[in-house]
């Protein structure tokens, strides 16, 4: 979280919009009735673009939006979901907060940490898997649960997540929201 | 005006003052470290939570605008608990350094500490690490540890240079200060920025470590870089300046003044000073170069004689005086334009295009003295001239590639080319070491205190000029310069009914309009 | 039990996020009654209905929409509408069903709200965890302008409301209201300090109104079945229905909607089915976890509603965010973990929170791991009071009020930890065993 614990990581070179982002680009700012209201919605689209947003990307957004890139860097850096750093193609986010604690969510965390051989950056050995704590994802009912990328995987038991993870390494797209998602009141066995 | 009531004090305050200001008023201080009067209200430090009578919880004092009937209390326990649970909030992750802090002694946390703190400290964690010593700008070294959020530097950014240069990153207690990765301060004012950071996060680079706060002395002045004459703190020990402060004049420059400004300090007591008399190259005292100038200039058939744009009014006057009944023959002029070397450089805040303290002042006695040449005038006369006697303005380099004439003297602080040509160079006293006044832009009469004492033989121009006008046959001046400015003042129309004493801090404004003060120049 | 279901009546119709299932259902019926009505009517059947502010604050809709200056007060300056869906408090999860289940009931919800109060562009902030959801919502909102629902000239009834979505990127503290409104302006999303009231100055310094996902979507039936019918649910002063997002040791995890006023214990036994065999209960907090704990002799005293679990328990209803632990739950630990949610969330602005927080959470880890003083206790007790209510926005004290109501109920858990300290017992040995352990 602290800009002093984690070093910014090296630039890859100025970047701009490609013609289909710029687009999409327009269409945001069209939303908002200042520039500056656009910049977590281009954050978000740069992120998707470039993986993570580095200087470079925050000053790109910065000139998009006709502010300085301080304010950008500040925004970029108060919200979690914005990655400063690159991860592993898959971000598994483990909820840790109290609901999930309840129900195991330390054992699910252990499992992950030892069965992905995850370093003390987060990482797994291969490479393919970025490993964090975060905290409550509003899924307290389907606990305990992790989100991979954009997706919700709830309910888990140490089975499913074996489960899981040999989906993800044998290249299966991730799941659509599941059927966990579809209920919302959940029957313990 | 509502009537607000602090503790047991009620006092009426202009409407939409708030209530940090309206306890002020009431001679009750209310500590506080993000509130700044000409910045916009943040209410984050919650050092000036007081309690309402009759209200439910305790609310910020800055963030309060007095309305009718408003009753506050900053005595009581509860309050007095509140101060002490935010300092040592402040100071739970606020490094242990004051030794080697360069803010100590001007430091709120310090200050505050000894009013309000714990004494017995129960802060026992890890305090969280950020960046030390980074070097963000050409005036300021940046400690992120020693900073308390209060975001008084984030908002001079953004609502005065509009550089919007730094931010507070992150959140939590993780939050820190700083500069968009790789860039740096680039605008001139960097120099409030230490000025208005109430700890030691901010610290100017010029005066850190050159002297610990609490020897220093301070003498309300003006300064002198240019027509803008922002209100000034000399800061000095034992006859050495050490820095210029911003003094709040809401009127001239607020709480800043800029970095040019600043760096003047250094020339005070520089190697380019005009420390002795001097009568064709021989050092004398200043009694004698007076009487080689008196005799020179009755013998000359030519004299031009030049007003200072960068001296006083009162040596502007004196020079004037002297002339004027003792010397008809004499042609007077005044030469707009900076001096060379001068920083070229203006914009719309507080940096003036113009570089001299005083050149409304001058056009002011041009005008009313009615037969003051221009800098044409005198360009073309240049090469006719017999004696020219100078004062302070580098008038030669300013009309470097006109004629010369025959003879020089020059009544200079710093040597530049006039006083390279000079046959006759008295030195006479610079702004900090003297009392007098100038004229700023705005048509405002601002108060010069003396703060240190003069270097070498200097002496104030006014007071030389005095001299000068006895040696040449009027009757002495009375060596005070509160006569001298009363009586110009009684004379120059705009300055009808100023006092010098009344001055005061914050200077009074001509009674004509600036625009005005600019039409008698084209009358000179 | 079977109760009246007025948010979530739709949830179990299959497709039901779509408008063709929604209008089915009725949604959107309401539209163009209500656009016939005038503001000021609509804004009276709200305050009459009595219904309050879902997101756990609690405060009365129609009176905060009529905070709102008219237009003769206003001038040219718009009024937004923005849907708090940033549903971010531990322990509450509803809203997310409502915007997977039912987005156009909200939609149909904030189209009514916005001719109240006069707005013609709305924003719903959603969290960027519910990426997925925000997806849905977008598609919802393309589907009701395409039907003529949203855009200009609303069913030809000459009203005009544009909505957009907008995405968070993990932050709770955008969850306040003033949060939300800096983060949707494109600032850290920080507080602003009161006053001015949103309603009064709010996002872009123009009037704002800033309403939870569930309230918004009460609002439709409101309308239509009038402010008596929704009175005649739940209690006098806590009407209406309201959704429990249930978690924690419960057989039956899950969303539950019921009238307010119904008993604490039913819910917990008959719609979370009670606690798993064996166990005892130990603890509730009943409204998200920012709200003070409750014991188990103020559980079986208490109705689910404003008044009981203020009066009973000192507590609040919040967000209805009901986290039950049993009795193999290590209280010390489960503090813990709420103190490393509230350090990590402090926006850092004002510095009681900022600093205090951590504070907090660190003497919290020196108990838990029985390396703390008596003297620790009082400290942290204090902190949590010299942070309460000294703060610019609420989360202080919702830092603090866990922090103070553990203390004050639950202290033979954290003095037998600074007994275990003084005996010098490791941490887990013999106080808590591992499988206890709640949180890291």
């Amino acid at each position: 979280m602290s800009s002093h614990s984690t070093p910014i990581p090296p630039s890859r070179g100025p970047v701009e919009w490609s013609a289909s982002d710029a687009v999409k680009v327009a269409d945001i700012m069209s939303r908002y009735p200042t520039k500056q209201a656009a910049v977590m919605p281009l954050l978000w689209l740069a992120q998707d673009q470039w993986e993570w947003i580095d200087l470079d990307v925050m000053r790109l957004v910065a000139r998009t939006i006709d502010c300085p890139p301080s304010q950008v860097h500040a925004v970029a850096s108060f919200y979690t979901m914005f990655k400063k750093a690159p991860t592993g193609k898959y971000l598994i986010q483990v909820c840790q907060t109290l609901s999930c604690a309840l129900v195991g969510a330390e054992k699910i965390m252990a499992h992950l940490e030892k069965r992905l051989e995850i370093d003390d950056h987060g990482n797994s050995r291969d490479g393919l898997f970025t490993l964090l704590r975060v905290e409550c994802l509003a899924s307290c009912g389907s606990a305990p649960m992790m989100q991979v990328n954009d997706h919700f995987y709830e309910r888990l038991t140490t089975e499913t997540c074996d489960q899981i993870i040999a989906g993800l390494r044998s290249g299966k797209p991730l799941a659509l929201p599941r059927p966990e998602v579809d209920e919302w009141t959940f029957r313990v066995s | 005006m509502p009537k607000v009531k602090i503790n047991d004090v009620e006092v009426d305050v202009p409407a939409g003052t708030n209530m940090i200001e309206a306890a002020a008023l009431a001679g009750v201080e209310i500590p506080h470290y993000c509130y700044h009067p000409n910045l916009s209200i943040a209410g984050n430090c919650r050092m000036c939570l007081v309690d309402i009578v009759g209200g439910r919880a305790p609310e910020i004092a800055c963030n309060m605008v007095a309305r009718e009937g408003l009753a506050i209390r900053t005595d009581t326990p509860n309050v007095k608990k509140m101060r002490q649970s935010v300092m040592e909030f402040l100071l739970v992750n606020h490094p242990l350094d004051c030794p080697i802090c360069d803010q100590s002694g001007e430091c709120r946390l310090q200050d505050y500490y000894m009013e309000h703190g714990n004494y017995d400290s129960r802060g026992i964690e890890e305090k969280v690490s950020k960046h030390k010593r980074q070097d963000i700008g050409d005036k300021i070294v940046l400690d992120a540890e020693r900073c308390v959020q209060c975001s008084r530097c984030v908002r001079f950014g953004d609502e005065v240079t509009e550089t919007g240069d730094l931010r507070l990153m992150n959140r939590g207690d993780h939050t820190e200060i700083g500069m968009f990765p790789g860039e740096r301060l680039e605008h001139h004012y960097q120099g409030n920025l230490a000025d208005i950071c109430p700890v030691g996060a901010l610290t100017n680079k010029d005066f850190r470590f050159q002297r610990r706060v609490w020897y220093l002395r301070e003498t309300a002045s003006v300064c002198n870089g240019c027509a803008t004459g922002c209100n000034i703190q000399v800061c000095h020990q034992e006859g050495e300046v050490f820095r210029y402060l911003p003094r709040r004049n809401d009127a001239v420059n607020k709480s800043w003044m800029c970095d040019h400004g600043r760096d003047l300090v250094p020339g005070i007591a520089g190697l380019n000073r005009i420390l002795r008399s001097k009568v064709d190259g021989q050092a004398v005292d200043v009694e004698a170069a007076l009487s080689s100038l008196a005799a020179r200039l009755k013998a000359a058939k030519t004299v031009g004689v030049v007003l200072g744009n960068r001296a006083t009014n009162e040596g502007n006057w004196a020079l004037l005086q002297a002339v004027r009944k003792n010397l008809p023959n004499a042609k007077v002029y005044a030469v707009a334009g900076n001096d060379p070397g001068s920083v070229e450089f203006a914009d719309k805040l507080l940096i003036d295009a113009d570089k001299n303290p005083n050149s409304a002042g001058v056009r002011l006695l041009a005008g009313v003295d009615g037969r003051v040449g221009d800098a044409a005038d005198l360009g073309s006369a240049l090469g006719s001239i017999d004696l020219l006697l100078v004062l302070q303005d580098d008038v030669l380099g300013r009309l470097a590639g006109h004629g010369k004439p025959a003879a020089v003297a020059f009544l200079g602080v710093s040597k530049n080319a006039t006083s390279e040509a000079a046959n006759i160079l008295i030195p006479v006293c610079h702004t900090v070491e003297m009392d007098g006044s100038y004229v700023n832009r705005t048509g405002r009469v601002q108060r010069l205190r003396r703060a240190v004492t003069a270097a070498g033989d200097a002496l104030p121009a006014w007071l030389v000029l005095e001299r000068l006008g006895a040696k040449l046959g009027a009757a002495p001046g009375t060596g005070m310069v509160a006569t001298a400015f009363n009586a110009m003042a009684k004379v120059v129309p705009a300055m009808k009914g100023m006092e010098f004493k009344a001055l005061g801090d914050a200077g009074l404004p001509l009674a004509v309009e600036p625009a005005a003060v600019a039409a008698t120049e084209a009358l000179a | 039990m079977d109760f009246p279901r007025i948010l979530s009546g739709n949830w179990d119709k299959p497709n039901s996020h779509t408008l063709a299932v929604a209008r089915s259902c009725g949604t959107y019926s309401r539209v163009e009654m209500a656009l016939k009505k005038a503001p000021s009517e609509l804004i009276q059947i709200v305050k009459d209905s009595g219904l309050r502010g879902r997101g756990g604050a609690g405060f009365p809709t129609g009176m905060k929409w009529s905070f709102v200056p008219g237009p003769e007060k206003r001038g040219n300056k718009p009024v937004y509408l923005l849907c708090n869906a940033d549903e971010s408090e531990p322990g509450t999860f509803k809203d997310r069903y409502c915007m997977w289940k039912d987005p156009h009931l909200m939609i149909e919800g904030m189209i009514i709200a916005a001719h109240a109060i006069g707005c013609k562009v709305g924003y719903v902030y959603i969290r960027g965890e519910f990426r997925y959801i925000y997806d849905r919502l977008w598609e919802a909102v393309h589907e009701a302008r395409a039907a003529g629902l949203l855009g200009e000239n609303i069913l030809g009834t000459g009203v005009d409301f544009q909505l957009h979505i907008h995405l968070g990127a993990g932050a709770y503290i955008c969850g306040e209201e003033t949060a939300l409104i800096s983060s949707l302006e494109g600032e850290k999303g920080q507080p602003k300090l009161k006053p001015p009231f949103p309603a009064v100055e709010g996002a872009w310094h123009c009037p704002t109104i800033v309403n939870n996902v569930e309230t918004l979507a009460a609002v439709p039936w409101i309308i239509q079945n009038g402010a008596a019918a929704y009175k005649a649910l739940g209690t006098e002063k806590s009407p209406g229905t309201k959704l429990f997002s249930c978690s924690g040791h419960i057989r039956k995890p899950g969303v539950y909607e019921i009238p307010l006023g119904y008993p604490m214990k039913d819910l917990l036994e008959i719609e979370c089915g009670g606690l798993l065999p064996g166990r005892k209960l130990k603890a509730v907090i009943p409204g998200g976890s920012s709200v003070p704990v409750m014991t188990p002799e103020e559980v079986y005293k208490c109705t689910m509603d404003y008044e009981s679990i203020s009066t009973v328990a000192g507590s609040y209803l919040g967000s209805g965010g009901f986290i039950v632990m049993d009795d193999t739950t290590d209280l010390v630990d489960a503090l813990t973990n709420l103190l490393r949610f509230y350090a990590h969330e402090s926006c850092g602005q004002c510095t009681p929170c900022r600093e205090g927080c951590g504070w907090m959470y660190h003497i919290l880890c020196r108990v838990r791991d029985n390396c703390a003083t008596a003297e620790d206790l009082v400290t942290l007790k204090d902190l949590a009071d010299n942070i309460h209510s000294k703060t610019i926005c609420f989360f202080g004290a919702s830092a603090a009020m866990p922090v103070q109501s553990f203390l004050l109920k639950f202290k033979g858990e954290f003095l037998a930890r600074i007994e275990a300290a003084s005996k010098g017992i490791p941490a887990g040995s013999s106080v808590t065993s591992p499988e206890q352990r709640v949180g890291a």
